[in-house]
């Protein structure tokens, strides 16, 4: 009793600590101490060339007579610095700026350029771009990161391990490495930890609550009998609906819990009916995968993305869903035709002990959580909404949603802590360094640099090249941290191509992303964690069955959203 | 307990030959028999996506419904049938289960080799460990037909023609 107690007042501690730290982060900076003040100021930016800011720079002001250090300080996270002086130098001043990953820099002023140090007590040096150069640590970076991509899509390791043993990698790299050779340090402690985006790991934190609460009701297993029921035997209606459920329930809760939810359910009716279950389940994986773009919980990407680049829950709904119902629709037309034989088959007659044991699985567990649940889960849904008003992040009300729903319904807590899961939290926190160390040491600006140059002010050919490259490379590689990689990216693409500014960039990736997962059984999680229940009985999803649909349909979705986005924007 | 056969099955369209193949054999021998279904959820610990679902639980009801699909057939052909569904390492399931009772035969179907993961090889290794500890007779199925025998005497294994023999 005692330890359930201890259990709860520990998980809404956890709650309410997420809550603060995602509160903007304005408020909380004004309470902070103002820096020490000089009575002579020089200023400047340190920009690379992607015009991000360098942060952790050397900034040293030597009096060329003396040959003394009058000042010296560090570049902050927006690049700026700050020289103080206690007086001004009769000569010249020359300011040296060094960075373990850049060129270093010197620029000289002189006694004119100085002379408005001397009257205003400030002197603006400006923006100064500083070039980039290959070193040690950008070889170790990238090594490590590419590492990471292998463990994961291979299976040599849990994805959790495997990025925590990147994350560690560059650390060891830093540390260790760095006392050898100045060049293999790649960042600070601080500095990675920076990199670690609070509002993705609160808002994924909060919704797996929530999420928690809503499946124990049953209402999915529940809503695909009642599909199996309204179809009355005519399997291509059945799995139409199975299509349109599991993609709604992947844009309000996310894929993979979906897909969780929908695929045993879906195996009895399947077998129930004399079809081959995979007609009904291959088709779900399709549509939670392309569902799940429709919203800023539908998937961990779009959490990401969203969160990344401040595109709220309306903008997804808005921008998304009408280019993601068209790829639905051409998705089921593309199923029906490829499961014909199976769709358009008399369906066999079901015991009834079958129909029984069916409805039975199938029942509204909880009736009372399920409808304070669903009441909760609107009003975090509006939270959502009203919430961009006032520029609050989704994590706030998804946190105080999980917290509400833990006090109104007292579910056992310990089921709570444990749906709670930790190891994507702590993947999405290691994944986030390690993304953090390819850009700090410049792999992606090289990367973003190299896409400029081909894309031009071409925004259908940006657009085009997001949403099939990045497609594309979703197929084979895990989408999470290709999305994670690809952001700083698209970030920098956004600034350069005119027009892009409408973020249209980000909904590329999001379908690209999403999209490309289904083109393999590796291509996603929700892939994966299907093809696992399906091997617990004899009918599992080989690697070429699901490739026979998956990849056709991969590219007919991506070639709707590529020209839902060029209409749209 | 008189059920004297066990049956492991997965359950589903893939199973179903082994499943008569099973059946008949509880039928020749006039032996009641039990279907084994065991679940495991190992593979969700090489996904990083939230896991908030008691998929065990959700496997133990798919167990049971497959179950029922086995017995119903059992039933249709006279022979009476258990179900017994549990969660784990299948080895290690398989053996607790034949400890906990007292069967005389336990029938293995082996998958066909396209989906195959539990094939022939696997069967074999599987069955010697066993089968050498507890001294009971397994019979490997593959689409329902006997393709390898582990008798009690002798402890050695016989091939499908030499069974016919027998």
């Amino acid at each position: 009793m005692i330890s359930r107690i201890v259990r709860s007042k520990f998980l809404i501690i956890v709650l309410l600590i997420g809550m603060i730290a995602v509160i903007p982060g304005e408020v909380l900076a004004s309470s902070q101490d103002p820096d020490q003040e000089g009575d002579y100021v020089i200023i400047g930016q340190l920009l690379d060339e992607q015009d991000q800011p360098v942060e952790e720079a050397v900034v040293t002001a030597v009096a060329v007579d003396g040959e003394q250090v009058v000042a010296e300080t560090e570049s902050l996270e927006d690049g700026t610095w700050r020289l103080l002086l206690m007086e001004v130098p009769s000569g010249e001043i020359q300011i040296t700026i060094e960075h373990p990953r850049f060129n270093p820099q010197t620029l000289s002023l002189n006694v004119n350029e100085l002379s408005d140090l001397n009257n205003i007590g400030l002197y603006q040096v400006g923006e100064i771009i500083l070039n980039r150069h290959i070193n040690a640590g950008f070889w170790a970076a990238t090594l490590i990161f590419i590492g990471v991509l292998l463990l994961i899509a291979f299976e040599k390791l849990h994805s959790t391990t495997a990025a925590l043993a990147g994350m560690s990698a560059v650390f060891i790299f830093s540390y260790v490495g760095g006392v050898f050779d100045p060049g293999f340090f790649i960042f600070s402690f601080e500095r990675g930890l920076s990199y670690i985006n609070w509002e993705v790991i609160f808002l994924v934190m909060g919704m797996m609550i929530i999420v928690a609460i809503i499946e124990g009701t049953g209402i999915f297993q529940w809503l695909s009998f009642q599909a199996y029921r309204l179809s009355r035997g005519r399997n291509w209606l059945l799995v139409l609906i199975l299509i349109v459920i599991t993609a709604v329930a992947s844009a309000l809760l996310d894929n993979f819990t979906t897909m969780l939810l929908m695929v045993p359910i879906s195996l009895q009716i399947g077998l129930a009916v004399g079809i081959n279950p995979l007609a009904l389940i291959i088709p779900e994986i399709l549509a939670s995968n392309v569902g799940g773009i429709s919203t800023l919980v539908g998937t961990p990407t779009n959490i990401i993305i969203g969160a990344y680049a401040r595109i709220s829950f309306t903008d997804f709904l808005v921008n998304q869903t009408p280019g993601v119902i068209i790829a639905l629709i051409a998705l089921s037309a593309y199923v029906l035709f490829h499961y014909r034989k199976e769709f358009f088959k008399e369906s066999s007659a079901i015991s009834p002990a079958l129909y029984e044991r069916l409805e039975e699985n199938a029942r509204l567990d909880d009736p009372q959580s399920l409808w304070k649940s669903g009441l909760v889960f609107i009003l975090v849904i509006i939270g959502f909404i009203l919430g961009e008003s006032v520029h609050l992040s989704p994590a706030v009300p998804a946190m105080i949603g999980a917290t509400a729903l833990l006090i109104w319904l007292q579910p056992d807590v310990h089921k709570m802590i444990i749906a709670v899961d930790w190891t994507t939290l702590v993947f999405f926190m290691a994944l986030f360094v390690v993304v953090g160390a390819i850009q700090e040491v410049g792999l992606l600006g090289l990367i973003a640099t190299g896409m400029a140059s081909v894309i031009g002010d071409n925004l259908p050919l940006g657009i085009f090249m997001i949403v099939f490259g990045v497609g594309t490379i979703s197929v084979v590689v895990a989408n999470i941290p290709l999305a994670a990689a690809m952001l700083p990216i698209v970030d920098f693409l956004t600034v350069l191509i005119p027009g892009a500014d409408s973020k249209v960039l980000f909904y590329a990736l999001s379908m690209g992303t999403a999209m490309g997962g289904n083109g393999t059984l590796i291509g996603g999680e929700a892939n994966l964690v299907t093809a696992g229940i399906t091997n617990q009985t004899s009918t599992p999803i080989t690697f070429k069955e699901f490739l026979k649909v998956g990849l056709p349909v991969t590219y007919i979705t991506l070639t709707i959203g590529f020209l839902w986005l060029l209409i749209k924007f | 307990m008189n059920t004297k056969i066990l049956c492991l099955t997965r359950g589903g369209e893939g199973s179903y030959p082994n499943q008569d193949g099973a059946i008949a054999i509880a039928k020749e021998r006039g032996q009641d028999m039990m279907f084994l279904y065991i679940s495991n959820i190992e593979f969700l610990d090489h996904t990083a996506a939230p896991k908030v679902i008691d998929m065990e639980t959700e496997l133990d009801e798919l167990g049971e419904f497959m179950l029922i699909m086995a017995k119903e057939r059992a039933s249709k052909a006279g022979v009476t049938a258990q179900t017994l569904v549990r969660r784990g390492f299948f080895r290690k399931v398989l053996s607790e289960v034949i400890e906990e009772n007292n069967f005389e035969t336990v029938i293995l179907g082996s998958s066909s080799e396209d989906t195959g993961i539990f094939n022939e090889d696997l069967l074999h290794e599987v069955t010697c460990e066993i089968h050498q500890k507890y001294e009971i007779e397994f019979i490997i199925l593959y689409e329902g037909e006997i393709i390898k025998t582990y008798q009690v005497e002798t402890g050695s294994e016989t091939e499908q023609e030499d069974y016919e023999e027998d």
